[in-house]
């Protein structure tokens, strides 16, 4: 199921990178149809508004109409030929940019229009108005509607994105949950100390229950230092069970407040990483150390690992993931005051988490 | 029936040994508590059956059971593993068996009475589907006294001379009877091929040098024979060369 779960995860952002850009495919069938029917509202707008010459309605509304299309289409296909290029831009750059294409395809062709319709003798037909004023008019109409229809597009586009990318982190958090290779060994452990230490058998029960209870739990509430460090120590306890003497924990806690909060499992997963990728492909018995301390108005972890020479390939793949969990979940509750690096520092990983000092609330 | 544990958790192990306790009827001859200790124990307490777990540091099981069916009298393979391994569709294809852990006594019983030994093309197929790039982590080598392991991260280079094939490693150097093109295909990545002969360790690898009369050898760490480098693979060691030293 994991790697179901990862195909899902991946397709998800390669789309999101795809189409990072807000504006449409105007080259798609569907969405010129859609854009020479707004042109052809636009036009019956215009020529039901009050106008001198009743009698010459009819030829004012082809008139206008081919004229309207005329901008919308060749607007459009410039900028179908322009999304190439401009689907490595920013989104604010792509905008200005595209709103000046349209400008200028208006101010072009109502030159163009003005000069034909002079040659056609339609001249009084179409508009009485002076050559300038003609141009102005047509400028502001298209750029009303341009802002607009460009605006439209960005606000779909950001609605699109948010669904990809709520449905993104549904499926990391899914992911995050503990690894079942942990449920699994953690059963097995249980089983054997049954028979040899019942008593104890009986505490991993207890601490694989606390953990399971936050992991399942869906809210993504803070709580405090304390209680996430408690829950972290649950787990630690059970894989020392398992591993033996080959996991030493190394615990260095400087003053944490003792009121301040934290997301759920934001520790822990850190730390089943550790042991995941520096303790269990280890030959030799290895040493996790954990340092926590307050700087200033932020609170700082690190979690570090020893790092096996050899890793197995199926070893490799679940780290970013987890991560990539913490990290949407630290910049959706706290911004940019969260963060999570990563790293080698000799030959160790370092895993290093800073939160805002934020009191929990009683 | 003589019985090996292997798995890297003392507690996997005091639980199988428990349930093997209570079947009754059986020899267990040791426990290891990794690959290369159940080789060593296999070579030398010749068990019947091995309970083999898959997930273990150094070598895996999988690697364990590849070497395990080189022996001159291998022994029968369980494997027991807890969970998710991709390995496991390729048991059920293959008719290997394993115990999901915690194992069940009753399972233990019945994939105890019917082992059979792999045959070479069950552990080919199991080596194919537990990973495309499944590659060995040690060289096994047997003695009719010993077993001795190299480990892949010390092989300075292969060199081939018609029927054998010389494996250089950090510590001495040792025959071996696999063709140069299956190692070259297996280490692709790791080792890089200099000559129709010879097969280096990028690892060990520190640069190419021309000599006065044209040709050109390959500078090694920890090793101060020169090795020929061939005239068409010198421009792609050079670009390795230049590869790592970014």
């Amino acid at each position: 199921m994991s790697s179901h779960l990862k195909d899902l995860a991946t397709s998800h952002s390669a789309k999101r990178t795809d189409d990072s850009l807000f504006l449409p495919d105007f080259c798609n069938i569907r969405m010129v149809f859609a854009v020479v029917m707004i042109a052809q509202l636009l036009a019956f707008i215009l020529v039901l508004g009050p106008q001198g010459n009743q009698t010459d309605r009819w030829v004012n509304l082809s008139l206008t109409s081919l004229f309207i299309q005329w901008v919308a289409l060749s607007s459009i296909g410039l900028l179908c030929l322009c999304r190439r290029v401009m689907k490595h831009w920013e989104n604010y750059l792509a905008g200005i940019i595209s709103y000046l294409l349209v400008l200028a395809v208006t101010i072009i062709l109502s030159e163009v229009a003005y000069i034909m319709t002079e040659h056609k003798g339609l001249h009084t037909l179409l508009t009485a108005s002076w050559r300038s004023e003609f141009i102005l008019r047509n400028l502001a109409i298209s750029a009303i509607v341009s802002a607009v229809a460009l605006r439209y597009f960005y606000v779909q586009h950001q609605l699109k994105h948010n669904i990809v990318a709520e449905s993104r982190a549904r499926v990391q958090a899914l992911q995050a949950r503990i690894r079942p290779h942990f449920l699994f060994n953690s059963m097995n452990t249980i089983a054997s100390l049954t028979r040899s230490k019942p008593a104890l058998a009986e505490e991993v029960v207890e601490d694989l229950a606390d953990l399971f209870r936050v992991s399942l739990t869906d809210s993504d509430k803070p709580v405090t230092i304390t209680k996430e460090l408690e829950l972290s120590r649950h787990y630690l306890n059970i894989e020392k069970l398992r591993l033996g003497q080959r996991l030493t924990i190394q615990w260095m806690l400087e003053d944490l407040p003792d009121d301040a909060s934290i997301l759920p499992l934001t520790i822990q997963p850190l730390l089943e990483n550790a042991i995941y990728h520096g303790i269990e492909p280890l030959t030799e018995n290895g040493t996790i150390i954990i340092t926590g301390r307050r700087v200033d108005q932020s609170i700082e972890f690190t979690i570090s690992n020893p790092v096996p020479p050899y890793l197995p390939v199926t070893r490799r793949n679940s780290n970013q993931m987890a991560m990539a969990n913490i990290r949407e979940r630290l910049l959706i509750h706290y911004g940019k005051k969260g963060l999570l690096e990563t790293g080698h520092s000799g030959d160790r990983f370092v895993a290093r988490l800073v939160i805002p000092y934020v009191r929990e609330k009683q | 029936m003589k019985i090996l544990i292997t798995d890297d958790e003392e507690l996997a192990r005091s639980r199988v040994r428990a349930l093997l306790e209570d079947i009754g009827d059986i020899n267990i001859v040791g426990e290891a508590h990794n690959g290369k200790e159940a080789l060593n124990k296999c070579h030398r307490l010749n068990p019947d059956i091995v309970l083999l777990d898959i997930r273990m540091p150094g070598m895996d099981g999988l690697e364990t059971a590849l070497h395990l069916a080189t022996l001159e009298n291998p022994p029968a393979v369980i494997f027991t593993t807890a969970y998710g391994d991709h390995a496991l569709e390729a048991f059920e294809t293959n008719a290997v068996d394993y115990l999901l852990k915690p194992v069940r006594q009753q399972r233990l019983r019945q994939a105890l009475e019917k082992t059979h030994h792999l045959n070479r093309a069950q552990l080919l197929a199991l080596k194919q589907a537990d990973n495309e790039d499944h590659i060995r982590t040690h060289i096994c080598i047997q003695r009719h006294d010993s077993i001795q392991l190299i480990a892949m991260s010390e092989v300075i280079y292969f060199l081939a001379d018609q029927k054998y094939v010389t494996v250089r490693h950090t510590d001495g150097e040792v025959l071996i009877e696999e063709p140069l093109v299956s190692l070259e295909q297996e280490f692709a990545g790791k080792f890089t091929r200099i000559h129709r002969n010879a097969l280096i360790s990028n690892a060990f690898l520190k640069g190419v040098e021309k000599d006065k009369d044209g040709t050109h050898s390959a500078i090694l760490r920890d090793c101060d024979e020169r090795l020929t480098v061939s005239r068409r693979h010198v421009a792609i060691l050079r670009k390795k060369i230049r590869a790592m030293g970014k």
